[in-house]
Parts: structure tokens; sequence; C-alpha cells
């Protein structure tokens, strides 16, 4: 690890001023991705900015919406009544991440900036066009069974790790942000982006813009959702695929849907054509396997991961079959 | 840097500290508290289970200047003296320690579960506990551990 | 001669003091563990130390052209930069062959293999040193694939190519045929040890020119004394103590950091730490052999076994280790627990550029285990039989033969184990409502509430050899004292036999309580001022310390009695020990012990060995090559989402012969812990490599169980005595290991039908997508 600075923010002011200034400048919250991205040496930062004294932790009710600081812990967050009632897939993701200990610690801003768990990105005696742009990318030749199908390029396929992005993006979460240029609202879809050929850029977010909280619009689908998590062992490890899903129901017509997946794609990955398929449409076991091949329409399999692409479908499946109740 | 923090009850003070260095780094080799376990230092095994501000956490994903001005409680200030805490006891009763080196992270997490949920049933003890990885035991008498401490806290309690 | 009865019976007596055999008493180490107060290896602290690091090759396989430490040595607070030229003794060690060097030359084998050293005030400083030495490497192209290494294709690693050993057996007719014939190839991966204490250890440089080195390790003297052919000293200038050790499991058999770190405090004059991070662990150690097994076996209608030929190779990667022994053990024991009339069985144990692989428990016989086992239920499927009952009809039995011609000369209740685990209760189908989600497969992540699940059970039994084998003089040494301090009577048991966290400080402490009849017993630390206690591994420290520990109680107590015959005027015959007490047969209680030692320390030092063992015959793999076989059973009853391809084990029985059990408790403890591991190689643990790379090493990427992965487990203990053991022990620790793996992967082939070759089974092999 580099030397760098410790530096404590007393105002979402003086935090964007401290990383602006400074262009190898971070913030830190919960810091249990950051502190292992530079101790293994894929991440280094001169200045350390740490937010935690800031006043970004309450979760509240706005006109419509439910109001979450980014400073919210996991564990707050997931436990929270109104998130539990209101936005059961944001709930269940969250309970799903890491371990007890991780999410009492690792904010819900932090989160959505974690970065992938690509070995090769993680290991620095590898190339990774993540870590050091045009080294190439290893993982599309070798390991790839944690890699992505969506989303793709040729310069990276790493799957994006977060099980609550995957789940904002499934109720049109808002993220707030403040920065150099003043405050920003960034509908979540367009918040992450894919690696194109600029794998290192992996958010909208411009240098010393901070996060500072979450807007969760309240609607029928978000009150009915569901995150599914399929992963190698019970508890404590990434997907191997997951499906969040929101769904609002007008008797068996799909009046409104969402749908998103993680550990397929780079990105949090929501699928619009998927939700086209089912939208306005009853809802039953061949809409359902039409969506799931809308899904996967342009997933690109690789030596190790293919089999994600009927995984994914089955998981699909298998959560709108429960969430619309149908046998 | 200089980091003041207040450890099992004492204010402590750390010097030189480098900025890169975890919580469990300063406990282990400046502050003489190595009972916090160094097995993963990824946040991923729990042996260095912690409170911090009563919460458990993992000291090693907790940069040093991030505790600064807070409140750590290690396994080494769980006992009152020679006086085991009810877990610590129970685990030792159970046969719940092997080696050991994910005891201390156990008994941390442990400790906090009876306090939140004082009889818990096997699912929570066992979620309460996805965060620690045990190597040696299996699990088994882990889970006869917290559920001897829960007992032995109940009938405590009411003898109070 | 008139006989008078004595006060009281030894009967009586030998209650009197807690604690012994047979009983199970709290750990001596419990509350220094629950407290954080034990000092482990990486706990160790020396006032004006320096940290060590390691530089590694981030190639499995290339020359070095050069280092150049010059920049390195630059970095304010770095003490020193060592490489191969540096180590003064020899530059070779292993524990079969001497093969690997301490640091490499001119070439590296693996990725990871250790390249230079530093020694700084502080570990980061050492990091950042290591960023700046230079070497410059010409990568070559790996070799990774077993089966090539084998038969001499590809690139030597060696000078003497890529086979480190093959060991034929040829057992009976080997022409015969069978009606029915299964044949099947099987695959497993690469395991991890995954203690949680990482390697380290504090070297003290002596005032003699020699080194203090405090470690934790699974043979005190193994290391002694290719620590001291490194550093070029006589072995009494290096001396070793055991330090608290987190877990082995076979890992902490070869060196890790305790050449490098007495290189660095001979060369510095400082005392040294180093302690391993995970990732540098996963590079640190040798691991459990990946396998690929070629079976075929032949039977009559019956399902009863005509023969079993089986191919089996294992991947040693860069040095041999252990693998020698590793390939012994899955040849002699590969046809399993079974009476085989005819055997032709071939292992081949190979060099290749992945990482090294040598001891994890279960050596050999857990891969062997999982492919004979799968070939056990493709036969019962053949012959229609149910799986058990299949094995039944073929279970080696007392007297039977192995392969190697050596006679099975106490209890083998193959048959019985299998019974007992069969006729367990089965635990309840979580069908009905309200399922409990956390206990179907998927758990807490909603997954299912029942749709797509199938349960599964399946069945699995296995053999493992006990102690050292193939002649190896495997010994221990054990010292026991006895006096009285402070009026109270003592003892002090002394051995260099490691506590990995097994329990062997316990079954100590019990065995002199019950051999001397005195409660208090002081374990002292383990270390090199006492003979060999052998290795902590092939589950044989309660055997061989054990027995040690018992003789030099033995003759302690002899001298005892002298003494007492001499202070007391009474014949040294018919005399006893119990609760602190002098009994007579003639006369009852004499005298407390604590009198008749006065102020006199009786001292006894004694080596202990176990029947001896034979090599095997090189070209027919002949021989009585075994000390003991120890056997376990498991039934796995699994739920399978066979949609999703989750598994969810609800429940792990185990069925364990062991002799004789000392610890009751501690015996569990090991059964359930081994049965654990087991299950990680089931579903979850490997290792993957990608050109010799390893691609997971962390606990993020190479997952071992959690608390909601171990299902509750039914055990069944008997103790069926050795005659030729110690108390007539069995060893515990290797066999739920072997059966656990196995049993799992057969019930997820009942629940999904799937031929599931490989260990572990992942998703994908279920779904079949």
């Amino acid at each position: 690890m580099k030397n760098f600075e410790y530096a404590r923010a007393n105002n979402p002011a003086d935090a964007v001023r401290l990383v602006g200034d400074r262009p190898g400048a971070t913030f830190i919250a919960g810091g249990t991705d950051l502190l292992n991205l530079m101790k293994d040496g894929a991440q280094t930062h001169d200045r350390i900015v740490d937010v935690n004294g800031l006043a970004l932790t309450d979760i509240s009710h706005g006109n419509g919406f439910l109001r979450v600081g980014a400073l919210a812990r996991m564990a707050d967050v997931g436990a929270h009544r109104a998130v539990r009632e209101k936005f059961p897939v944001v709930s269940q993701a969250l309970l799903a991440s890491a371990s007890p200990q991780v999410r009492n610690m690792a904010s819900i801003g932090g989160n959505l900036l974690q970065r992938t768990r690509c070995g090769y990105f993680r290991d620095t005696g590898s190339a990774c066009n993540k870590r050091i742009p045009g080294s190439g990318c290893p993982a599309i030749d070798g390991e790839n069974r944690g890699h992505a199908v969506l989303g793709v390029s040729d310069h990276c396929i790493a799957a994006h790790p977060s099980d609550l992005a995957v789940s904002l993006i499934a109720v049109d979460a808002v993220v707030l942000t403040n920065g150099p240029h003043g405050e920003r609202r960034i509908p979540f879809g367009d918040f992450h982006l894919a690696p194109g050929d600029t794998p290192e850029r992996e958010n909208v977010l411009t240098h010393g813009e901070l996060i500072v909280g979450l807007e969760l619009p309240l609607t029928p689908a978000a009150a009915k959702s569901q995150y599914l998590k399929l992963r190698d062992r019970a508890t404590f490890e990434f997907a191997v695929v997951s499906v969040a899903a929101a769904l609002d129901l007008r008797g068996r017509t799909v009046n409104d849907v969402r749908l998103a997946f993680g550990g397929i794609a780079t990105k949090p990955w929501r699928s619009t054509d998927a939700e086209a398929v089912l939208r306005g449409r009853a809802l039953d076991t061949a809409t359902i396997d039409a969506a799931g091949r809308a899904a996967v329409h342009g997933a690109i399999p690789r030596a190790h991961n293919a089999f994600k692409i009927d995984l994914v479908q089955r998981a699909l499946s298998r959560v709108l079959h429960e969430l619309g109740g149908v046998r | 840097m200089r980091v003041n923090v207040t450890i099992n009850g004492d204010q402590r003070q750390a010097d030189d500290v480098w900025e890169g260095e975890s919580l469990l780094y300063m406990l282990r080799e400046r502050l003489g508290l190595p009972g916090s376990k160094n097995a993963c230092e990824q946040g991923e095994c729990g042996s260095c289970t912690v409170y911090l501000d009563d919460v458990p956490v993992c000291a090693c994903l907790v940069a040093a200047g991030q505790c600064q001005g807070r409140e750590v409680r290690t396994v080494e200030g769980l006992a009152a003296g020679d006086d085991l805490d009810p877990v610590q006891r129970s685990f030792v009763e159970a046969g719940a320690v092997q080696c050991g080196f994910c005891t201390p992270g156990l008994v941390v997490a442990a400790h906090d579960l009876l306090r939140r949920v004082p009889e818990p049933s096997d699912p929570e003890i066992r979620e309460a506990l996805a965060g620690n990885l045990c190597r040696c035991t299996g699990y088994e008498k882990i889970l006869d551990a917290v559920r001897l401490a829960a007992t032995r806290q109940a009938s405590g309690a009411e003898a109070r | 001669m008139s006989k008078s009865a004595p006060v009281r019976t030894p009967t009586d007596l030998t209650s009197s003091v807690a604690g012994g055999i047979g009983a199970s008493p709290q750990r001596p180490d419990g509350n220094l563990k629950v407290r954080g107060e034990f000092a482990y290896a990486s706990d160790l602290w020396h006032e004006d130390m320096i940290w060590g690091a390691t530089l590694r090759s981030p190639h499995p396989y290339a020359r070095i052209r050069s280092i150049d430490i010059t920049e390195a040595l630059k970095v304010p607070g770095v003490y020193a930069v060592l490489t191969h030229s540096d180590v003064p003794g020899k530059n070779l060690y292993g524990l079969e062959h001497p093969d690997q060097p301490v640091l490499a030359v001119d070439v590296v084998r693996y990725q990871g293999e250790p390249v230079a050293l530093v020694g700084a005030d502080h570990p980061e400083t050492a990091r950042r040193a290591m960023e700046r030495i230079a070497v410059d490497y010409e990568v070559l192209e790996p070799v990774v694939d077993m089966e090539d290494a084998a038969h001499g294709r590809g690139t030597p690693l060696h000078p003497g190519g890529n086979l480190v050993r093959h060991v034929p057996i040829r057992h009976g007719d080997q022409q015969v045929t069978a009606e029915v014939v299964v044949t099947g190839e099987y695959e497993v991966g690469m395991q991890d040890q995954a203690f949680l204490g990482p390697e380290s250890g504090l070297a003290v440089p002596g005032e003699d020119g020699g080194i203090d080195l405090y470690v934790a390790t699974q043979w005190l003297h193994v290391d002694q004394k290719q620590v001291a052919q490194a550093l070029g000293l006589p072995l009494d200038k290096v001396r070793l103590t055991l330090s608290g050790v987190g877990g082995a499991f076979g890992g902490r058999e070869d060196l890790s950091m305790q050449v490098h770190a007495s290189l660095l405090a001979l060369h510095t004059g400082k005392p040294v730490k180093m302690v391993y991070n995970r990732l540098e662990s996963f590079y640190g150690h040798v691991h459990r052999h990946p396998a690929k097994l070629y079976y075929e076996h032949g039977a009559d209608r019956d399902g009863r076994l005509v023969y079993v030929k089986c191919r089996i190779y294992l991947d040693g990667g860069a040095y041999a280790s252990s693998t020698p022994a590793v390939v012994a053990n899955a040849a002699t024991l590969g046809v399993g627990p079974y009476d085989v009339p005819n055997a032709t069985v071939d292992c081949w144990g190979v060099y290749t550029n992945n990482p090294p692989c040598g001891a994890m428990r279960g050596f050999g016989a857990v891969q062997a285990g999982f492919a004979y086992e799968s070939q056990m239920d493709k036969l019962a499927a053949a012959v229609g039989l149910d799986p058990v009952e299949v094995r039944i009809r073929n279970a080696m039995h007392e007297g039977s033969l192995m392969p190697t011609g050596q006679v099975v000369d106490s209890a083998a209740p193959v048959a019985e184990l299998l019974r007992r685990v069969k006729d367990k209760p089965l635990p309840p189908v979580n069908r009905t409502e309200p399922v409990d989600i956390r206990e179907m497969p998927g758990g807490a992540s909603n997954t299912t509430h029942g749709e797509g699940v199938v349960r599964g059970i399946g069945y699995a039994v296995g053999i493992k050899n006990v102690c050292f084998s193939e002649g190896y003089d495997d010994f221990s040494t054990a010292r026991v004292r006895v006096q009285v301090i402070g009026g109270e009577l003592s003892a002090l048991a002394h051995t260099a036999a490691c506590e990995v966290g097994q329990g062997l400080v316990t079954i100590m402490q019990q065995i002199v309580r019950t051999e001397l009849g005195v409660e208090r017993v002081t374990i002292a630390p383990m270390d090199t001022t006492i003979g060999n206690g052998g290795s902590t591994s092939a589950s044989r420290q309660t055997y061989v310390t054990g027995g040690a520990v018992r003789s030099a109680c033995q003759t302690v107590r002899g001298r005892l009695f002298e003494l007492a015959a001499r202070k007391l005027g009474v014949d040294a015959v018919g005399l006893s020990l119990h609760g602190g007490k002098l009994v007579s047969d003639l006369h009852g209680v004499l005298a407390d012990l604590v009198d008749v030692l006065g102020d006199d320390v009786v001292d006894e030092t004694v080596e202990w060995r176990h029947r001896a063992t034979e090599s095997l015959d090189p070209v027919t793999g002949q021989g009585n090559a075994h000390v003991q076989y120890g056997f376990a059973a498991h039934r796995a009853v699994v739920d399978v989402d066979v949609e999703l391809g989750l598994v969810k084990v609800v429940e792990l029985d185990c069925a364990q012969d062991v002799g004789k059990a000392l610890n009751p408790e501690a015996v569990l403890g090991q059964i359930q812990g081994g049965s654990a591991q087991g299950l990680g190689l089931a579903v979850m643990e490997e290792i993957q490599t990608s050109g010799g790379k390893i691609r997971n090493p962390s606990f993020t990427d190479y997952l071992i169980p959690t608390v909601l992965d171990m299902p509750p487990m039914s055990i069944d203990v008997l103790e069926l005595a050795d005659p030729h053991a110690p108390y007539g022990i069995r060893g515990v620790g290797e066999p739920p290991t072997i059966s656990s793996t196995p049993a799992i992967v057969a019930a997820i082939r009942a629940a999904t039908g799937l031929a599931l070759t490989r260990a572990p089974v992942r998703p994908e092999h279920i779904t079949g997508t």
C-alpha cells in the first residue's frame, strides 16, 4: 500500500473539497471494500477522506418516497421496517450480502461503489484493463466462471458484485450526490457504466462527487418485490446469479414490472426487454419463459460461465412464479 | 498519526500509527491485545470480530483512523477478572474450542447475539454466526456452547 | 501365605482421580483460548524485533535471469534483503526428497515460490522493499497435465523427470473376468487445509550463533533437521519451541517460514517475526493432491467383487513434499474396505507446475475413497442391490486380506458401521407449511420454499491407515516427572509432539492421571530439548505419543515403587498407585505418595515405537506396510433444488470405530470437524488453477463450510479394542474426512439421477447447463 493522508470531513462541502482538490483522493465510509483493494494494491490513493462524521445515516419518509442516507449501514437498512415492508427486494438483497459483521460496518453509498471480485482484477500480478487500462483481459480466455455474460466488451467481462445495486435498479432508486459542481439526482439505471472500452470507469460520478443518499419511490411493484440469490454456499458469498423482481399485478395481468440481474452482468443489469415481454400480459409460465429468453438475449458465454445463461432464466422463473402466485 | 481510542473501558493512545494500518494491527501489534485474530485480514472469516461502538465488526476492515474517539471492546474485555463471561465458559465446557483461532471472534459474535436475543432458536444462532468460519469443529459444539450460554444466562437472570 | 484384605480395593481408588482416560475433561488451554490470551505463533513479540517478508514468483514456471536487490536495500527501515546466495547451508529441503530450494536459484517451478527475503522495521516497509527487487524472469510454458507428466510427456521439471513415484499392486489373478463390470472416471479437485492461523513464527538469534525458533508446526524435529541443514548449523544450535497452532490438517508438515525467518535473524542479529496473510498462506503451504482416477469393478451377479482395476493419478505440483507416501496410501487403500480377491492398482504421483501438494487429512485415501465408493454405488445399481447391501456383502472384516497381502489383524467392523448409519432414523422432510427457508437449499437467499426440491440419501464407508507406514521408524519420545510441589503431588509430561488443536495436551494429562493417579498434571512446552515426537499427522499422536507417555508413566511408576520399597522397607512387587496413594496388594494403602517422595524427584524419558512395518515390493506392491486401519461410515441426507442446482445437506450421520475413546467428547469433535471438511470437498472446496496459477487465493473465493452449511450429525462411536495399540485405541482424525465426501455426492446423485463424477459438485453440474 502506498502512503496516504487520512483526513476527516465535518460536512459534505468539506468532504467534496478534500477529495476534489486532490486527483488521488477518495472517500472512505465503511471501508470494507476500499481497505481490501488498497491492501491488495488494486487501488491506490494519496488521501482518504473519512466521511463517517457526516449526518447521512437517517432513513426517512418523503413525499412518495423513502430516503436513505448514504452512511446508513447495510444491517440497519436491511432491518428497517419501512424497507422490509415497502421494498422487500432491497431488504432481502442486503441481508443476503456478506456477513453480519461486514453489514454492520459497510455503508449503503459505499456498497454502490463496490468493485468486482474478478480474480485478475484483485491480483496485481495479472494484467487487467480495469486496473491498468490497456494491459489486457486474461479472464476472457482464462478462468471465467464468476464472470459476466451480459454487458461485456472485448476489454472486460468482470461481473458487478453488489446485491444491493441489483435490487435498487429494480425499484427505480435515485442516487443523490453532492459534488464540486453542486447536487445531482442520478436515476439508478444511469449510475453504473458497462465497461465498453473504458472498463476503469464504473459509474458516472465525477471526482469529488459524494453520494449523500438514495431516494426509493414508493410503488406497488416495489412493495411486491423479491430478491433471489444463488450462491456456492449457504451464506457469506457473492452471487453466482441473482434476480431482483418487482411486480404489480392487476388480476392476472402484469401492470408494472422491474427485472434486474446480478452475477451475470458487468453492471447491475435491468432488462427492459424482459419487462416488455411481461407488461400488459397475463402472467403464466409461457410468458415467464419468454421473459427469461428476452433477459439473456445477446448473452456472450465463455468457457466456464455458459451455464449462467440457463440458470438465470430458471432463477427468474422461480421468482416470478412465486411473486405472481403462478402454479 | 495519533489515534485515541477507548479499549475495554480504558483510554488508549497509539502514536506513529501508519494510516494504512487496520484496527486489528493496532490492537495486536501496538496495544498488546493479540486476542483478536488475524486469520484472513480481509473480512472473510470473522476471527477478529470486536465491538466498535457496541456493534460487532471485523477489526481487520477498520482503518486505524476510523477508530479515532470511538469505543472498542475486544475478547480480552469480556471476562470480569478471573470470571469468564458465560459465553466463554460455555465454549470451554461444550468442547467448542479446538485450535481456538476462530474462538475469540465467535465468542464476541455469540456474546452479541445473546445480548440481542437471549433465547435464540437454532436458525437464529446459525444466522448470527454466519460470518465466523471455523475449520476444526464442524460447528456442532459451537452451537452447543451458544445454547448452553443462553440457558446459563436465562437461569442467571431468573436467579436475580 | 495369608492374604489380608486391602483397606480399599484398587478399583475403588481408580475413580478417585478425575479426568483420566475415558472421561472428557476440559482442555488445559481452553480458558486461555476463550479469553484471547493463548499465544499463537502470530501473536509473538520480541523487543527489538523486525518483520520478515517473502518475495514470491508470479509465474508458475520461469527461468530467473537475474535478481537485483540494490533498490530494495535503499528503502529506509530495511535491514536485509536476502537471496539464494545468502543461504549458508544446503539450499534444498523436503520431507522425503530434498528437491525444494529455500530460495529459488535460476528457475521457479510454481507461482508463489520464494525468491527473496526482506527484513524491515514494519511489514509495510518490507512490502515496499519487495516491490523494488528486480527479478528478470524468462517465462516458460508450464507443465500442468498430470497424466502427461506420469507418462513422460512434456518438459522434465526435475533432473529425474516428472514421475515422483509409481506404486503398482498386483493381487490375485491378473487375467480374471467377471459377469458384471462397471467402469468410471473420476476427478477430485485440489483441496486446501484452510487452517485459520496463518503460517507464522519468531526467530531469535542465539548468543552461540544458533537460532531459537518459535513456530506453529506439525513436527518440530523434522523442521529442526531441515532448518539446520539449510543454515549449515549443527542440530543443537537450532532450537525449536512450538507456539500456539491455529489448525494444521497436514498443511504444516512442510516448512514454510522456518528457514526464511532464521536466515533473516542470523543475518541481521535481530529477532524476526514472519506472519503470512491469507493470500500468502494459499501459496505458502502444500494442498491436497488433485486426482484423476480410472476404475473398473468386476463382480458376480450377486454383487460380490471379483476384481478391481484402477489407475490413479495424483498431481504433486512443483515439489515432492510427501507425494511418495500419498501415492502409497492411495494405492494400498485404493480398493477400499472390501474383500477384493483380485486387484490391479497403479498409482502415479507426479511433478507439474501446479501448486505443490502434500499432506492433508486423509492423505491419498480421500481421493481413492471418492472413486471406489462411487463405483460401489454403480455396482449396486448394476446388480439391482441396495447400496448398503452391496457394501455389506463385500465388507472387509478382521482377518481379511488387503491387496498388499497384509492381513487385517484387528477389528474391521465395516458391515456394522454401515448398518449403524443405515438404521438411524431419517430426518423429517421439510415440506410442511410454513417451510423454514433457512432449512432449504439456498438457505436465507429465498431460492425455494420446496419447489424443485428432491431429497436424496447416500452412503459411504472408508478406510485409512493409522501411523507412518512402509517400514518408517515411527516413534515418539516422552518424559514424565513426578515430584511434590507446594505439598501437592504433581506430574509433568513433556514431549515434542505438536498440539495443533486436536487435544493431545488433554489426552496426555488423562493418561498421566490414569497411570500415576496424580491429578495435577502439567504439560511442558513442546520443544526440541526432548527427543522426536513424530509428526502430528496420520491420526497417530494419541497412538504413538500417547503410547510413549503411558510407557514413561510405567517407568516412573517402577521407580516410585523402588523408592517406596527402599523407604518403607516393603517389597516393590505388588504395589500400585491410586489417587495419590501407594497401595499394596497385600496391605492396602501404605502411604501417601507425597510422603514417600518427599524431596525426591522421579523423572524418566522413554522412546516408544509401534510394531514395525515393511516396505512394499516395488513390482507387486506386496508387504505388511501399515500399522493399523481405521474405518468410518457416513449416511448423508440431502435436499437438492434440482432446478437451481443448490444442495442442502440436511443430516450427516457417522459411525466410526475408535478402538477406545480416551476422550469421548474430543472423539466427537474430530468426527464432526473431519466430516465438515469432507462436506466442503463434496460441494464447494477447490483451489482453482488456470495455467498453473491459483485463481481463488482468498476465503471469499475459496469457500469452506459455514455454520449454515453444516447439518446436525448423529454419531455412533464403536470401541472395539485393537490389542496391538495402547489402550486399544484406533486413530480417529482422518477416517471421517474420507467417507463424508462420497456419501454426500452419492446422496446428490440419488436426488438428481446424475452421474456426478467430480468433486466438488457445483450448481452447474446439477443443472447440467
